[in-house]
């Protein structure tokens, strides 16, 4: 950071370098002025220039447009939805479900066909494996949308990404000794319960999405207690996209090639293992894994996303 | 007769944690600034939480439930005093009127 003498930004500067006690000394003599305090104005942002289009009619007359069109598709929807529901088999019935054979399949045939303990990991990973692969995407679309929408990266005005890192720091209590110490103690525990978690998947209850949760927890706890500039050592947007890149990409050829070489009866060299064992049940635990990775990915990205607009 | 006094004490141990709880709940709609708030919810995480696992530890016996239930308190009793604390901490600095409630409460 260059340090100008008439630097516009300075005292945007100074008070991210020293924002914590910087706030103590104004919280002291203005508690009721909240409008002295030198909160920056709202960012001025380019998106103002959309209203100030020569054909406002037109672009009045798509809004209507378009808000009759949103309607009517929501409505068509939601009657698409009531309709299935209204079909599906009684809840709770006595006789629902018994001449499903997909179920007794399932039960019977999981741990030997796929390795796996765990019947609904099996399931999810094995049988319906593209279906998995979709909600992944689905995160990571998600993730995308958000970046589209709150992402300063890469962003070429300096005020702007300033004054965001200052919104950032100004309520947020930095450097606080008690939650410090209390993740210093806890973030190990709670990534390695995450690990373990993701690991056992295919064992025991739990797997890929539930492990990536709590790993995507304890980041953010991490992150909470240290700020941005400890976890940008080993998060940053960079890590992100590589591990989201690979992750799916992975998973889609993992999947791809197990699929086709099983549909063609073609050995493929996958087997179930021992079952019991950490390592087995072929490619459920790489699966799990990374599926865990885009989970956690998608936590962290999505709570930095909205906390200050980049990572 | 030693199952009659167990079931007597794990269930003077659940009444006692569901009355905390409630307590808790109450507090935390029924009093009017934050920090009030944190005081009577606080308790329920801690207090009430303990009570609450000590009534299915005694239910449970000795097994590798029971210390994981013994886990679960001890991970409360590191976490909900931290997040009070910066609650606490947000009010301080972000209520505009934290002068005049504070005074309020001054004994």
């Amino acid at each position: 950071m260059k340090t100008k003498k008439n630097d516009p930004f300075q005292h945007l500067k100074d008070w991210i370098e020293n924002g914590d006690s910087a706030l103590e000394v104004e919280m002291q003599d203005e508690l009721d002025d909240t409008e002295s305090q030198p909160l920056p104005k709202e960012p001025a942002g380019p998106q103002k220039k959309l209203f100030v289009l020569d054909k406002k009619n037109v672009l009045k007359r798509l809004n209507i447009w378009y808000a009759v069109a949103a309607f009517a598709v929501c409505l068509a929807l939601i009657g698409v939805l009531v309709y299935a529901a209204a079909q599906l088999p009684k809840f709770g019935g006595a006789d629902t479900l018994v001449d499903s054979e997909v179920t007794a399949f399932y039960v019977e045939n999981t741990m030997e066909e796929t390795g796996a303990v765990n019947i609904v990991t099996g399931i999810i990973l094995d049988y319906r494996g593209f279906d998995t692969l979709g909600e992944s995407h689905v995160l990571f679309i998600a993730v995308c949308t958000v970046l589209l929408l709150l992402s300063i990266h890469g962003e070429k005005d300096e005020e702007q990404k300033l004054k965001a890192d200052a919104y950032d720091r100004h309520f947020e209590p930095h450097h606080d000794e008690v939650l410090q110490c209390c993740a210093r103690l806890l973030t190990p525990l709670v990534l390695i319960f995450g690990l373990y978690i993701i690991a056992n998947g295919h064992l025991s209850p739990g797997g890929g999405f539930s492990g990536g949760a709590i790993l995507g927890a304890g980041l953010i706890l991490y992150q909470n207690a240290f700020g941005y500039k400890k976890t940008e050592r080993f998060f940053t947007f960079r890590t992100f996209k590589l591990v989201s890149l690979c992750a799916l990409l992975f998973y889609s050829l993992a999947k791809g090639y197990h699929f086709f070489t099983g549909a063609n009866h073609i050995p493929n060299g996958i087997s179930a293992g021992h079952v019991g064992n950490i390592l087995s049940a072929g490619l459920l635990l790489p699966l799990n894994f990374v599926v865990g990775c885009v989970v956690a990915c998608t936590m962290y990205a999505l709570y930095t996303m909205f906390r200050r607009g980049e990572f | 007769m030693l199952e009659t006094v167990r079931f007597i004490v794990f269930a003077l141990l659940l009444i006692a944690g569901l009355m905390i709880q409630l307590t808790a709940v109450l507090g935390a709609c029924r009093f009017r600034f934050s920090l009030n708030r944190i005081h009577a919810a606080g308790m329920g995480d801690t207090l009430g939480l303990l009570l609450l696992c000590l009534s299915a530890i005694v239910y449970e016996g000795f097994s590798w439930i029971s210390l994981k239930i013994v886990l679960i308190v001890a991970f409360f009793w590191l976490t909900s005093p931290v997040c009070s604390h910066l609650i606490g901490r947000l009010v301080r600095e972000t209520d505009e009127h934290f002068k005049s409630e504070a005074k309020e409460w001054k004994p």
